[in-house]
């Protein structure tokens, strides 16, 4: 079905903050280059945790995380960048106290020296507020202008991979289809981008396809077209059927 | 008025700053407040007695005394190589001893621990060395006017300027290097270091060699103008804790400033009130600060 070749996959993870409590048990997702998948799931479900552990932050207890081939599930969170895996968090994800250029220059500081000027141009070219705010700390940036920022940071190490955890939550809907555009932009360059997504209206509309979590574990996965006429997908938001109950505690 | 107290005391201020660099420098990164920093001061100024008595063996001008200073070329070479060492054995201090218990999260574990290598070195350096006081130099220095009637030794200039230049080009280090600016993003959010490609560890590492080499050069500036001791850095303790914590504990600037309020209060309770008060005036402006202004002149962190 895809000519393009994978970016992420993660295949039959289990993790977890405590060894013995598996929030993310048994999940298996792809991501192809040039693609945008939305994680979906009633609260409690894991995508956030899925993303953690995926970028290192949540200890993953046992399947495989595969980027461009490589398994990278227990490699030391540090190194997870400069093979290729850029993971903006939902929050705290800009450094608020350094500038904004030294938060893009602490970005690109991965690459080999050589590469790094051209990339902090290249970020700048894409998110040209940031320029005219490049010596203001980025602790001073409107909420929108913060995520753009968070959303820099990643994008200039080069990534094949980029995780965003709920890059809407507290924007508004202006800035969120800004945000929204921005990362349309990205995918068309050949990164493959795995969003977690609470609006489900707006990662409808984005997303090239979807994959639903329940209770730890992926239940739908599809295109948009597909999923939005589901009846099952609008259970599962209204908390109805297998859902309830399975919420592990803390997405 | 006499104003003498300002030259001894931004003398004293200097020694105090360099230590409360390293201070600062630990805790905003490490999260750890280091009581055995007291004895990387000491241990740096018997490691640059050490290694100047060895230069000197092996050459002998090395101790010839380079005029106006008390000293000769032995111990600023000593010093320097000190400094590494120091460093090192910082770093050795964490790898052995507190970096298993920084990584368990057991925070009054590691500050306990770091009282207990405090003690164990400075027990170690007594043995060593015994608790007589040692000295670079025997040559006697005459202070020299140096302006508004106020008068320094040649060696107090000198180490004014040597710690100037240091904490400045920590201060470049931190605002304008990839180094620099690791050290800043791990202060504040450790987490995103990582995930951001930042190997916290050789950041901690690299702290540890920063702070332990300009703690050295602390207890070199402390031998030259008083003397050598097990103690030397130990009775520094509370003034570069206070010095830190009045400038805004992780703030590089605030150190230096913390640093030469202490040292200017002492050397003028020292001048007016009589030495015997100046152990408790770090206390007295310590605690004065936590009530008017508890975040530090300096708010913001590294």
């Amino acid at each position: 079905m895809m000519a393009s070749p994978m970016a992420l996959a993660v295949e039959e993870l289990v993790a977890g903050y405590e060894a013995d409590v598996p929030i993310v048990n048994r999940a298996s997702l792809a991501v192809a280059a040039g693609e945008i998948v939305a994680l979906l799931g009633p609260n409690g479900a894991g995508k956030s945790t899925l993303v953690k552990a995926v970028a290192g932050l949540v200890p993953i207890a046992s399947g495989r995380v595969l980027l461009g081939g490589d398994d990278i599930a227990h490699r030391p969170t540090h190194e997870l960048v400069r093979a290729g895996l850029a993971f903006v968090p939902q929050t705290d994800n800009v450094f608020t106290r350094l500038s904004v250029d030294d938060n893009l220059r602490l970005a690109v500081a991965v690459l080999a020296r050589c590469k790094r000027s051209a990339r902090l141009e290249a970020g700048y070219a894409l998110f040209p507020d940031l320029r005219r705010q490049r010596r203001l700390p980025a602790g001073g940036l409107s909420g929108g202008q913060r995520q753009m920022l968070a959303i820099a940071r990643a994008l200039v190490s080069s990534p094949r991979a980029l995780m965003l955890d709920e890059p809407s939550a507290g924007l508004s809907p202006k800035m969120v289809g800004e945000v929204f555009t921005k990362l349309a932009e990205i995918r068309d360059t050949g990164v493959g981008i795995l969003l977690v997504e609470q609006n489900v209206k707006a990662a409808l509309g984005l997303a090239d396809r979807l994959c639903v979590l329940v209770g730890g574990v992926n239940r739908l996965d599809g295109r948009p077209a597909e999923l939005a006429r589901s009846p099952e997908l609008a259970s599962l938001y209204l908390g109805s059927g297998h859902a309830a109950g399975r919420a592990a505690g803390g997405t | 008025m006499n104003t003498q107290f300002i030259a001894d005391g931004v003398v004293a201020g200097a020694t105090i700053a360099l230590g409360a660099t390293g201070v600062t420098l630990t805790y905003s990164i490490m999260r750890f407040s280091n009581f055995a920093h007291g004895e990387l001061i000491s241990c740096g100024g018997y490691l640059t007695l050490l290694l100047a008595g060895g230069i000197g063996s092996i050459a002998t001008a090395s101790a010839v005394p380079i005029d106006p200073f008390s000293v000769g070329w032995g111990v600023l070479a000593a010093g320097l190589i000190a400094m590494i060492a120091t460093g090192l054995l910082a770093l050795l201090l964490d790898a052995l001893l507190f970096r298993r218990l920084r990584g368990a999260g057991a925070s009054i574990s590691v500050v306990m621990a770091s009282f207990g290598a405090s003690m164990a070195l400075r027990a170690l350096l007594e043995v060593v060395f015994t608790s007589k006081p040692a000295y670079f130099s025997r040559e006697l220095e005459i202070a020299t006017p140096v302006a508004f009637g106020l008068r320094a030794t040649p060696d107090q200039l000198l180490l004014v300027v040597v710690a100037a230049v240091l904490v400045a080009a920590l201060y470049l280090l931190l605002g304008h290097t990839s180094l620099g600016r690791s050290m800043r993003a791990v202060s504040e959010n450790p987490a995103l270091a990582r995930v951001g490609g930042i190997d916290v560890g050789r950041v901690e590492r690299a702290t540890w060699l920063i702070g332990g080499a300009l703690a050295c050069a602390s207890g070199v500036m402390l031998g030259l103008v008083v003397q050598i001791r097990p103690f030397m850095g130990f009775d520094l303790l509370l003034p570069l804790f206070a010095a830190a914590i009045l400038g805004g504990i992780g703030s590089v600037p605030g150190a230096l400033i913390g640093g030469l309020i202490i040292g200017l209060s002492e050397a003028a309770t020292v001048q007016w009130l009589g030495a015997e008060w100046r152990a408790g005036v770090a206390f007295a402006v310590l605690i004065a600060m936590l009530l008017v202004r508890p975040q530090g002149l300096f708010a913001s962190r590294l």
